[in-house]
């Protein structure tokens, strides 16, 4: 045995735990090659299992690779400690190699007879049982103290009343103390003056602000779409959502069921739908020319990962493309998981302007919801009276000549707008100045037309790339009734194209518009403002006839529902199924330019290639059924108004006037509807398919790719899904706060932790599988974990009791002996300290220099920015010029592409996808923005002018320090602030002109005599100099 | 930059017990400022058995086990994708099949973007522009880029280039960073943490775009973002506005000097405060502050070009006297390079052509031709060329046929990710012309290199075993070249 190891040995603990030594390194170290992922199992052996260890080896015979308590046996021994690198083990292929200590420790656990254990994370934690008196003083004391006594440690005492209120400040709200706090704390001489303090900064409405702060990076939200294009979306409802519903202390069971599947409850209200717009807030690919199901499954992948990552801690993303290598989650799990978020109707390339993606909820303000009931209950009305118009004067014109007219029509005359007969040309019968143009592409001229025989005479052929443009021609509002008739010609081999539409370039707008198109014997009439979601979609179930020319009319009643919308087929309606009856926004584009009826093909979509078309009608009404069939030539209009069911319908519906005025009267009102949701805010909030969408297991993890098809499931070897519940969302949620479910409780107690006390219980919060770290305190964990759960999932009682504890209200200072011992403050002999967040550093400067707008949620704002950033994302920053400006550093535009500099210098995360630990970096970049930025420029500014207001400069100092630091500077460091005050006041008294930038920056105009302004600057420097110090950039 | 950060891997590591650790971490680290960077080699350091192993061995065993080649790289991005065809693919055959139908034997089943796969027709376009061969090795170069031409004996045209990607967002992330998903660390910011910095003053990686391309696709601060790694790796975007990196300037009217000395004030505040603490960190950020300090007055320094001979100007060509221009930027990466900057990358967009390409590429080579030949030129004769690895190219090819309508000279070309040709020069690169693609540079014929083996050759020449350098985030191990990726010896001198 090499002498490295044999040393290590004799320094192991005679104890060797599997979980706390063992697994660790054949997680890492081995699975990658014999590990749970069945496709990479080499040798045929697997680790992860005693029964798999243990076997014999089927590729070398008579051998085992570990045999418990026989060394010389196992075949892992002889190979860890070979030199041979044909032989060796790990591989050297694999660039991973066993330190000493790591090989003694694998050969101590043979020896002792290598005992497995469940993973830790996966068995369900058991709350011990404690003294009772310890329960009424604080289990964490309990836990911790025993830890630290069996180091022959001790507590610290407990920090001063300063630090601990800053601390406990920031902590449970994000804002340090102000002064007035700070001075009523240290004069509170009550026994609970503390518990006080906890109690009024639980109730603080920031709060909410501070546990969103933190959710908000879990839950990825953002302000922009994402990718390449990355446009502006507003998803602030549901951050808003967050923050009073951790104000509200909404318990954390519910706060997730909401978020995961607020829709799927009974009659689920507004707020729970809001909140399911945690699992919409991934990035959105507007990119044009992008393969929409890779993008849609982009989107389901990112829930999965997100409900993984998010709460159970488990890298669950990693067994996309192949079984977990590390945990026992499959690549079937992984899909099945998949397949709870998999059934949303949804567009993977989203609108290409700013339509919201759908499915989305409407958010009317209740000034916007009050206008909407009143139209509405008005359009009610009008509707009962056009069901009950008692026509007149219809004896008087049947014995004109009206009925005698209607006999003569070959079309109907009434409403026609427009008819293109192709004969020649692509004119508008009804006004020669209407002249359809032929277009390929985005709109480029330059096509002839070619006329070809037609239905009657000629007719226009296509070639699927080239279409007719009729310009203004067709252009309507869903709240507007129309007709369109074509007569068309579809070939045999043709699958797939458009036949017309109203819309721009396919789905590049998702379909915003009406279109017929042909999909394999289908004909689908889709009339949308963004589709899939925000639409009307019918699909005939028939074959439709081919190399045969058939009239189709389009009739539109302008209801916006899909009984509304009607095909015709050769005069007749088809069986149609209706795949989606949600039409709530407009369907044209508010442009100038905005597109009018096109045939034949569009940019960037299939055409109508080889097929042919003729006799365009275009109606501004809905036409009548026994119209239809005049103008699709099944019926004669002399035979039709023999029937005086007929002419009296024909009377009632064009010529009574109560009726059309009443018909007038409900367009409008339909009209002045639609204008009055049009500005309305919408959210992408979930919406289940009433059928599930098919899912599959996906080779490599890619779209086109798909295996065996699976169902929703979790993965078993963590906790099975239980058979009583719904396999959709709400079961998923269900089976996440089981009470025997491992790894919720454990996960979300330990992310408080982590943001309470700045490292959690398990440092690897994201991470509670094998390659996560093991607990530090296993059984505080574990106490917590089930104390937060049978206490009905209390997040403001389990916070109150972190911070009750003496763990926390320790002293943060460390001897030079524990610093070495504990540099991390794991095992908890001080109290916390650790740099301020991006967040806190900014609205602390707010808070000092009293700049700061407490106004919450709203909006997302935009603060002092380096100009020019965003247009390399050709989009233009408009900094807020309102007191908006001011607000709390949760609510800065997240623009995923062009972070705000400030925060991600200060490690801010991009929010690109979950995350729930930000890294804590120390960089010059940070000094530039403290120095530099005019958020702290403007906020030295502000103190500088209050310090000069007052008398004593000592006094001054002192009082903007305990502003910025919370404290009181000891007497060196105010002679340090002192001096410099005094040189940079002689400095800027000697060259006014090095003043300017500290005087004029951000937006609050300041006025100050010429005499004044060397003072305040130098103030001002004071300020910023200790805004830049260590005393306020750490929490300690 | 810096190097205090939390380091994820070592605290990670399942050996590591804060109890056992016997070195003074930061001590030892300071002083190997050589070879690999020092937040890289606490991750090959590992294991801490020290007992076992002097420090000295640890370090040796560590250094790279190649030996580097360049010490330095300039990549200068073509974004948006530029048209193989009318520049260094040269394919004669296409003449004769002007509007003829691209064969389904060539595409074979091929995905198309959404762009041009519901095109009834897509009729093959042959190159507008002429070629010819150059220097001794023969490199075909279009009349398109004739400054380039004269450096043709420079470079190595790698025709047989292809990815996974065929969309912008997509394919940028993939050549950037090595996975198509946003997160992971640009090329640049592995570099950092890799290599670390030789330049204290500087930052390691640094962007600079250019202020006169078509804006076509828009580019983003994430493509040099640091993903999981530490942030001090990050890009620092170099910008020709007042402000050249954000937050630079002291506010108006301060000079260096006034800060100079709030600074010292500053420290001493500092200072006093860690007498009670005695907290590490505090020293940290005051030699961050030092840091930042020297960065502003380093980083005007270098761009100020105001020195530079006519000569020089006339060699970048028009452009470079006016700032932000790529000629402008490759003159300033040059520079960068002089005063050792590991990774200097110029972003051009520009080039997705799927329309009226003949016109608008004239104009994408006029803005670069001059200034990336000039690159080359300075630095040979510099005697830089040696150990600086210059790459230029974008994130996917075009497609032989013509997007959209094809007249006599107007064509567009739609994006196309099987092959591609881009081209590498400098530091331990042979210059020729590598791998073929078929008559239609649909299909490659002979020697792929794929995106990851781009990457592990770039990082062979910078002495790293791209299998080795890692770093482990959320319980597993990330490359650059994720777990593919080969050298590609072809390429190599």
């Amino acid at each position: 045995m090499p002498k490295g190891v044999a040393l290590e040995l004799k320094n192991l603990p005679n104890e060797i735990d599997f979980n706390i030594h063992v697994k660790p390194i054949l997680s890492d170290k081995c699975f990658a090659c014999h590990g749970p992922d069945k496709a990479k199992q080499k040798a045929g052996l697997r680790l992860d299992l005693p029964e798999g260890a243990f076997s014999r080896l089927p590729e070398s015979p008579g051998k085992f690779a570990i045999v418990p308590g026989n060394l010389g046996k196992s075949e892992i021994v002889k190979r860890i400690l070979s030199d041979d690198p044909s032989y060796k083990m790990p591989s050297p292929k694999s660039h991973l190699e066993l330190s000493a200590r790591e090989k003694a420790i694998l050969i101590k656990w043979i020896q002792n007879g290598a005992e497995y254990k469940p993973h830790w994370a996966f068995v369900a934690p058991i709350k011990k049982e404690i003294p009772a008196s310890t329960i009424e003083n604080n289990p964490i004391d309990y836990f911790i103290s025993n830890a630290l006594s069996s180091k022959k440690l001790n507590f610290t005492g407990s920090a001063s009343r300063n630090f601990l209120l800053r601390r406990l400040s920031f902590d449970l709200t994000g804002l340090p103390p102000t002064v007035d706090e700070i001075e009523f704390f240290k004069n509170d001489s009550r026994p609970n003056a503390y518990e006080i303090q906890v109690d009024r900064l639980l109730a603080s409405p920031h709060f909410g602000e501070k546990l969103a702060a933190e959710w908000l990076d879990l839950a990825r939200f953002a302000d922009s779409h994402g990718y390449t294009i990355d446009r502006i979306r507003d998803m602030s409802p549901y951050r808003d959502w967050v923050i009073q519903s951790c104000n509200k202390n909404m318990p954390y069971n519910q706060f997730i069921h909401w978020q995961l599947a607020g829709d799927l409850m009974p009659n689920p209200t507004k707020d729970m739908r809001i909140a399911t717009a945690f699992n919409r807030n991934h990035q959105q690919n507007t990119e044009g020319g992008i393969v929409e199901e890779e993008f849609q499954t982009e989107y389901v992948m990112d829930r999965a990962n997100t409900f993984g990552d998010a709460f159970l801690a488990l890298t669950t993303g990693c067994a996309r493309c192949h079984d977990h290598k590390y945990d026992p989650i499959s690549q079937k799990n992984y899909y099945q998981l998949f397949s709870f978020f998999n059934n949303v109707k949804e567009a993977g390339q989203i609108s290409y302007n700013d339509d919201m993606p759908t499915p989305t909820l409407l958010l009317p303000t209740d000034k916007q919801q009050a206008i909407m009931d009143f139209i509405q209950a008005k359009i009610k009305t009008t509707e009962g009276k056009l069901q009950q118009v008692k026509p007149s004067g219809f004896d008087d014109w049947s014995k004109g000549e009206g009925p005698t007219l209607l006999k003569k029509q070959s079309i109907p005359q009434h409403g026609l707008v427009a008819h293109y007969d192709f004969e020649s040309t692509l004119t508008n019968l009804k006004n020669d100045k209407e002249i359809g143009v032929l277009k390929h592409e985005s709109g480029k001229t330059g096509d002839v037309p070619q006329f070809l025989v037609g239905h009657s005479g000629k007719a226009l052929a296509f070639d699927g790339d080239v279409y007719c443009d009729f310009n203004r021609v067709g252009v309507f509002r869903k709240s507007e009734p129309f007709s369109i008739g074509i007569w068309v010609n579809i070939p045999k081999n043709l699958k797939e194209g458009v036949i017309f539409h109203k819309s721009n370039a396919e789905r590049l707008f998702n379909f915003k518009g009406f279109h017929v198109y042909l999909k394999n014997n289908s004909l689908e009439v889709m009339m949308a403002h963004s589709a899939p979601s925000n639409a009307i979609t019918k699909i005939t179930k028939n074959d439709i006839p081919r190399d045969r020319w058939v009239q189709l009319t389009l009739t539109y009643d302008g209801s916006s529902q899909a009984k509304g919308l009607k095909l015709y087929i050769d005069g007749t309606e088809p069986a149609m199924e209706t795949t989606m009856d949600q039409l709530y926004k407009d369907i044209i584009f508010y442009s100038k330019q905005e597109p009018g009826l096109q045939i034949g093909g569009w940019w960037r979509g299939l055409g109508f290639k080889g097929g042919r078309a003729d006799d365009v009608l275009v109606y501004n009404r809905e036409l009548r059924p026994y119209e239809v069939m005049l103008i699709a030539q099944k019926n004669s209009s002399e035979n039709i108004f023999k029937d005086p069911n007929h002419v009296f319908d024909y009377y009632v519906t064009n010529v009574d006037s109560m009726y059309l005025k009443l018909k007038n009267e409900l367009r409008n009102l339909r009209t002045a509807y639609s204008d009055s949701t049009e500005s309305t805010q919408e959210l992408m909030v979930m919406q289940e398919m009433a059928k599930p969408k098919k899912a599959n297991v996906l080779l490599r993890g890619q779209y086109d790719a798909p295996g065996e098809e699976v169902f929703p499931n979790t993965p078993e070897k963590i906790f099975p899904f239980a058979s009583n519940l719904p396999k959709n969302r709400l079961g998923l949620a269900m089976w996440l706060t089981d009470s025997r479910n491992p790894l919720t409780s454990r996960v979300a107690v330990n992310r408080i932790w982590q943001n309470l006390f700045g490292i959690g219980i398990v440092k690897t919060a994201e991470d509670f599988g094998n390659q996560g770290e093991m607990p530090f305190h296993p059984e505080l964990l574990d106490w917590l974990a089930v104390n937060f759960r049978e206490t009905g999932w209390d997040v403001k009682k389990l916070i109150k009791s972190m911070v009750m504890s003496k763990t926390y209200q320790q002293d943060s200072k460390a001897s030079p002996e524990l610093m070495e011992r504990d540099p991390e403050n794991r095992m908890l002999a001080r109290g916390p300290s650790s740099r301020l967040t991006a967040e806190m550093i900014r609205d602390n400067a707010l808070v000092a220099s009293e700049l700061i707008n407490r106004e919450i949620g709203g909006k997302s704002m935009y603060p002092y920015q380096p100009e020019g950033l965003w247009e390399i994302n050709s989009h233009k920053y408009k900094q807020d010029t309102t007191q908006a400006i001011y607000k709390r550093s949760l609510y800065v535009v997240v623009k995923r592409s062009v972070p705000n500099p400030m925060m991600s210098t200060f490690d801010a995360t991009s929010r690109s996808s979950c995350l729930v630990r930000r890294q804590k970096t120390n960089t010059p970049l940070q000094a530039l923005v403290v120095l530099n930025d005019p958020t702290f420029l403007e906020a030295s500014k502000q103190m500088g002018i209050r310090m000069s207001k007052q008398i004593d400069l000592n006094v001054s100092i002192k009082d903007a320090y305990v502003r910025l630091t919370g404290r009181e500077p000891q007497e060196g460091e105010i002679n340090i602030l002192v001096e410099l005050q005094k040189i940079e006041w002689a400095k800027f008294k000697k060259a006014p002109e090095k003043a300017k930038g500290w005087l004029s920056a951000g937006m609050s105009k300041i006025d100050l005599k010429e005499v004044d302004r060397p003072y305040v600057a130098s103030l001002a420097v004071v300020a910023n100099t200790i805004m830049n110090s260590d005393a306020t950039i750490t929490k300690r | 930059m810096g190097k205090h950060h939390e380091d994820n891997y070592r605290l990670n590591h399942p050996d590591f017990h804060p109890l056992d650790q016997g070195l003074d971490r930061r001590n030892f680290l300071q002083k190997t400022a050589m070879g690999l960077g020092a937040a890289a080699l606490q991750v090959l350091l590992g294991g801490h058995s020290l007992q076992a192993k002097s420090i000295q061995d640890q370090i040796l065993e560590s250094l790279p086990k190649i030996a580097p080649k360049a010490k330095r790289v300039v990549y200068l991005f073509m974004s948006g994708g530029p048209s193989q065809f009318e520049t260094f693919d040269y394919k004669p055959n296409l003449k004769n099949m002007f509007g003829e139908g691209l064969p389904d034997s060539v595409r074979k089943g091929q995905r198309l973007t959404g762009m041009s796969a519901n095109q009834a027709v897509l009729p093959i376009v042959p190159s507008l522009y002429n070629f010819k061969q150059y220097g001794q090795n023969r490199t075909w170069v279009s009349e398109l880029l004739p400054y380039t031409a004269q450096v043709a004996d420079e470079l190595c045209v790698i025709k047989s280039m292809y990815t996974e990607q065929i969309n912008h967002d997509p394919a940028i992330t993939f050549f950037q960073t090595g996975h198509q998903l946003p997160g992971r660390p640009s090329i640049g910011s592995w570099l950092s943490y890799g290599l670390g910095s030789e330049n204290q003053n500087l930052p390691a990686f640094i962007v600079m775009v250019s202020k006169n391309a078509s804006k076509d696709q828009p580019l983003y601060s994430r493509l040099w973002g640091n993903g999981f790694l530490p942030s001090e790796h990050q890009g620092v975007q170099f910008r020709s506005s007042k402000d050249p990196v954000l937050y630079l300037n002291n506010p108006e009217g301060y000079d260096g000097e006034d800060r100079r000395e709030m600074l010292e004030y500053l420290k001493k505040l500092n200072q006093a405060q860690n007498q009670t603490w005695a907290d590490p960190e505090v020293e940290a950020r005051i030699s961050q502050y030092e840091m930042a300090f020297r960065m502003q007055t380093s980083v005007p320094e270098v761009m100020d070009v105001s020195t530079e001979p006519d000569e020089v100007f006339d060699l970048y060509g028009p452009g470079s006297r006016d700032k932000g221009t790529f000629a402008a930027n490759c003159l300033l990466a040059r520079k960068l390079l002089e005063k050792d900057v590991r990774f200097v990358q110029l972003y051009h967009q520009g080039w997705d052509h799927h329309d009226a390409l003949p016109k608008n590429i004239i104009t994408q080579c006029k803005q670069t031709d001059q200034a990336t030949a000039a690159l080359i030129q300075d630095l040979k004769r510099r005697g830089m060329l040696e150990d600086t690895l210059v790459v230029w190219g974008g994130e996917f090819g075009r497609t032989v046929y013509s997007q959209g309508k094809l007249s006599a000279n107007g064509y567009g070309r739609d994006h196309h990710p099987k092959c591609f040709s881009m081209w590498m020069a400098g530091a331990g690169v042979k210059p020729g012309s590598y791998g073929e693609t078929d008559d239609f540079s649909y299909n490659i014929l002979k020697d792929p290199v794929h995106v990851h083996d781009f990457h592990a050759t770039m990082l062979h020449l910078l002495g790293i075993n791209h299998e080795e350098l890692i770093f482990k985030s959320q319980g597993r191990r990330f490359r650059l070249t994720d777990v593919h990726g080969k050298v590609v010896k072809g390429l190599l001198s």
